[in-house]
């Protein structure tokens, strides 16, 4: 009991929220995905992955390297197998239907008018081809729709099959209460084992059916029958009933159907609690699995330096933690997920000696800080002053042994340099870069950049970076 | 030439290869009565040897191979008998200081340094009297 209230007292509100959040992700991509073919392909990845770590355990090397092979582009895979499923989820008209509505229940198809519409076409002996799609996107199946976009009245669909209408011989596509286009070329099927009096018309119809999971209503205008064709099955249908009852069966409604309703609802419910501990096991075996210890080093950020000091040095550039947490966790983290900083607003100038302390770590979540090795960094601050100094040649090399440099005049012979405190108060002189005589022979100018060194020191703005010498060169007296 | 000798044999004793060495210019006090002028440097050079209180070779670049260099410097008026230091610093840091006494009315004096080949860069020297006041600052290089 106590290990179990210890356990718990160690989740936080963000491994509650994330569980929860990861879950209903992995929920709705079942709600979004459900009846078609992803789950059946996902199950054979998932057993791809098993079976390569069982022929990994027993030491088969060769098949193993090639499932690791295919499940690696399994990424791939799906995306060019889906990529139908994902194009209609992401084309959702908003999002309320990718992240909480039901795809099935937000149709709204007027399925009396429908019906109403149909019997009436088949009355009058004129022919019509009605599609009405299911989950997959139509776009690659069918061709040379023309935009209808007009909402579904019996009026509308018996104008647009009539003889006189330029679109009467195409298939108008139904969705939810539009007719969405009109003129629709559907794909023919080649089944030899329909019925020889199937016309062109049903042959287009089954076509579809046959590729798509969308039901296609066929009026036929020589014997004015009602046909339903859905997947493989097509059937001539008599009544209005019975065609009201498939076209619910179809998008979903299902009103009258409470047994469906609430299989369904059993569906998801399972479908739910699966994602949840499914996403549950995966976050306990990531922050809870295989405890696994760390050293790592972690550069110090230094923050709030008062604006009128500068860093001169610093004790340690990175601090040594002793991290804990699971392999998986350890494995991936990033430097950038890990910071160490220092808060310089109360330090003053000198040397100032910061403890580091767990407050000062930032870790990612599932990363334990265990020790910090590092106890304690001496950052000298300073303040940056001007100082005039005056400006040295330095000569360097050989002059030939006849001559001697008796004078140099240059200019500037003082310049401003702008550094810490403590490094300007032990320089006097500023030289310049080594002046090589080893080529004068006679007098002449020369020019020089001044060496700054260390390299923090700048020179005041005004403050020239060269040097203009002029020397005479004399005979020596030997 | 009494005064020049003991001047020499002090030298030796007090600074090994440090030397410095004063030259009165004037041994007879002056007739009139000392006006009480301020000590006024009106002379001061690196050179590479002394002849007749006259610098040989003043410059400002020195090879090593030379062997010694010299800091000549001569002061008129000196009101009083007093001191003044030689102060050579190499790269900003103090390598030696030299004491060197002057003596009324007006006195010649130098210190000397012998070169190796450490010694190489920049170099300057300063002189300052009895009170801290700096008289001048000589900047030169010894060199290959």
């Amino acid at each position: 009991m106590d290990k179990i209230l210890l356990f718990l007292s160690t989740i936080r509100w963000q491994d509650v929220f994330d569980i929860a959040l990861s879950g209903y992700l992995l929920f709705r991509l079942y709600v979004l995905f459900r009846g078609t073919n992803v789950f059946r392909i996902l199950i054979g990845i998932a057993l791809l992955w098993f079976f390569q770590r069982i022929s990994v355990s027993i030491g088969l090397i060769v098949t193993s390297w090639a499932i690791q092979g295919i499940t690696a582009v399994a990424a791939l895979i799906i995306i060019v197998v889906f990529r139908n499923e994902i194009r209609s989820v992401l084309q959702a008209k908003n999002l309320k239907s990718i992240f909480w509505g039901f795809p099935r229940g937000v149709t709204l198809t007027p399925l009396e008018i429908i019906t109403d519409s149909v019997f009436e076409l088949a009355k009058k002996r004129v022919g019509a081809l009605l599609v009405l799609p299911g989950n997959e996107d139509l776009t690659e199946a069918v061709h040379s729709g023309i935009t209808w976009q007009g909402l579904v009245s019996t009026e509308m669909i018996l104008s647009i099959f009539w003889h006189d209408n330029p679109v009467h011989d195409g298939a108008a596509i139904i969705q939810g209460d539009e007719v969405k286009e009109v003129g629709v070329v559907l794909p023919l099927s080649h089944r030899e084992d329909l019925p020889s009096d199937y016309g062109t018309r049903h042959r287009a119809a089954a076509g579809l059916a046959e590729n798509t999971d969308a039901l296609v209503i066929v009026v036929s205008e020589e014997r004015g029958r009602v046909s339903v064709a859905k997947g493989t099955d097509i059937r001539v249908v008599r009544q209005k009933d019975k065609l009201r009852e498939i076209l619910q069966n179809h998008v979903g409604v299902a009103t009258k159907h409470w047994g469906r309703i609430k299989k369904e609802k059993l569906e998801l419910g399972v479908a739910a609690v699966v994602s949840f501990i499914f996403i549950a096991g995966v976050w306990f075996s990531f922050s809870r699995g295989m405890d696994t210890l760390m050293i790592l080093d972690i550069p110090i950020e230094y923050m709030n330096r008062p604006p009128e000091m500068e860093i001169l040095s610093t004790s340690a550039n990175a601090v040594s933690l002793e991290l804990s947490g699971s392999g998986a966790l350890m494995r991936s983290l990033k430097p950038d997920q890990l910071k160490v900083r220092l808060d310089l607003a109360k330090g003053a100038v000198g040397a100032n000696t910061f403890t580091i302390t767990p407050e000062n770590v930032s870790l990612p979540p599932g990363v334990f800080l265990k020790d910090i090795q590092t106890d304690a960094v001496q950052v000298t601050l300073d303040v940056p002053v001007k100082k005039e100094v005056p400006v040295q040649i330095d000569w360097a090399g050989n002059l030939p042994g006849d001559l001697l440099i008796s004078e140099a005049t240059y200019d500037p012979q003082v310049v401003q340099l702008i550094g810490s405190k403590r490094i300007l108060d032990k320089i006097s002189t500023i030289y310049t870069e080594k002046v090589f005589v080893d080529s004068i022979k006679e007098s002449g100018t020369v020019t020089a950049k001044l060496a700054l060194n260390p390299a923090s020191l700048r020179l005041a703005p005004g403050s020239k970076d060269r040097v203009t010498i002029n020397y005479v060169v004399k005979k020596r007296d030997l | 030439m009494t005064h020049k000798l003991k001047l020499f044999i002090l030298i030796v004793l007090a600074f090994c290869s440090l030397s410095s060495q004063g030259y009165p210019e004037e041994t007879k006090p002056p007739s009139a009565p000392p006006e009480q002028k301020d000590l006024t440097l009106v002379r001061a050079a690196m050179c590479e040897g002394i002849e007749e209180y006259i610098p040989q070779n003043p410059g400002i670049v020195f090879p090593t191979t030379i062997g010694k260099i010299l800091c000549f410097t001569a002061f008129d008026p000196v009101p009083e008998k007093t001191v003044v230091y030689h102060n050579w610093y190499r790269n900003d840091e103090l390598i030696t200081k030299v004491k060197l006494t002057l003596k009324p009315p007006r006195w010649s004096t130098f210190s000397s340094i012998q070169l190796r080949e450490a010694d190489k860069g920049p170099w300057r020297l300063e002189i300052v009297d009895q009170k801290d006041r700096l008289h001048k600052t000589l900047r030169f290089s010894v060199t290959d």
